[in-house]
């Protein structure tokens, strides 16, 4: 037996990558704390690697995050577990684009949708 | 009742210890609240490999456990991204239950968000949550909510632990 249900989640965000930190040892939720609190929205960090931090934040626009670079920088600086430098920037910064959730691309066997979509484009 | 339960945290950086495990604890102390008596095993983190995570999850279930937890691993963003993971523990799932309840949650972008799997191997109740903490403990106390209402409707289950997950994005 097995029921599978598919949910669109209508919700802005933009996706935020910072390249050139060092990661050893993160609290992810002492973090995101961090973040909320300089960008007042939620900031959800959802890939990190030992030189980059990804993240989602929902509620801000692209200009407004690159805006803050200087000091979303300095915020994460205050985490544990990691150091900045001189190279550490913004190295990538954009808003998700909806697609038409009406017109499905074909299914591809372990493929997303996201995938299916981008075809088309 | 969930006598004996087992956490199975999945990352490659948590594995190498980029980033520590808050979720373990947190899931812990939910299950403890379903049942104090409750015997509880954190496995070690899993690399993102979906043998590697199904032996392990195949392993417990002929220990004959009561729960499965699998942490990590939902959603489809690596294939978009080098900086995020692989998702293995909802194909996993896939692979291994007869009984199955999932809810793939997909962004307004068409990427797969998250998909939440809960269903049943033998006696042994097998489900997974989102790594990040606060999407992991609305999923995990949703599951505690609707266990304790009816621990035999995986259905509802896997319908409140998604809809707790869905209520994360966006708001503080």
């Amino acid at each position: 037996m097995q029921n599978d249900t598919k949910v669109i989640v209508q919700v802005d965000k933009t996706v935020v990558k910072i390249e050139g930190v060092n990661v050893k040892g993160l609290n992810i939720q002492q973090l995101e704390e961090l973040l909320q609190d300089k960008l007042k929205s939620m900031t959800r960090v959802i890939g990190v690697t030992g030189n980059s931090i990804e993240m989602d934040v929902y509620g801000i626009e692209e200009g407004d995050v690159l805006r803050e670079e200087n000091g979303i920088i300095k915020i994460i600086a205050l985490a544990e577990g990691i150091s900045v430098s001189d190279v550490t920037k913004l190295s990538s910064v954009k808003k998700i684009k909806s697609v038409d959730i009406n017109s499905i691309p074909e299914y591809v066997e372990n493929g997303c949708r996201g995938e299916r979509w981008n075809l088309i484009d | 009742m969930i006598s004996r339960a087992v956490i199975i945290p999945t990352g490659d950086e948590l594995k190498s210890g980029i980033i520590l495990d808050t979720d373990s604890p947190m899931i812990m102390q939910v299950l403890l609240n379903i049942n104090g008596n409750c015997n509880i095993i954190r496995n070690e983190p899993l690399i993102d490999n979906e043998d590697i995570i199904t032996n392990c999850i195949k392993r417990y279930i002929e220990k004959e456990v009561d729960l499965i937890v699998l942490i990590g691993g939902s959603g489809g963003g690596h294939r978009y991204s080098s900086t995020l993971g692989k998702d293995f523990t909802h194909s996993s799932l896939d692979l291994l239950l007869d009984v199955k309840y999932s809810t793939e949650l997909y962004g307004k972008n068409g990427h797969l968000w998250s998909k939440l799997i809960c269903g049943i191997k033998n006696k042994t109740i097998i489900l997974n949550v989102p790594g990040p903490y606060k999407e992991a403990k609305a999923a995990i106390e949703a599951f505690k909510n609707a266990y304790i209402e009816d621990s035999n409707n995986l259905q509802i289950i896997n319908a409140k632990m998604s809809e707790a997950v869905k209520m994360q994005y966006g708001s503080i």
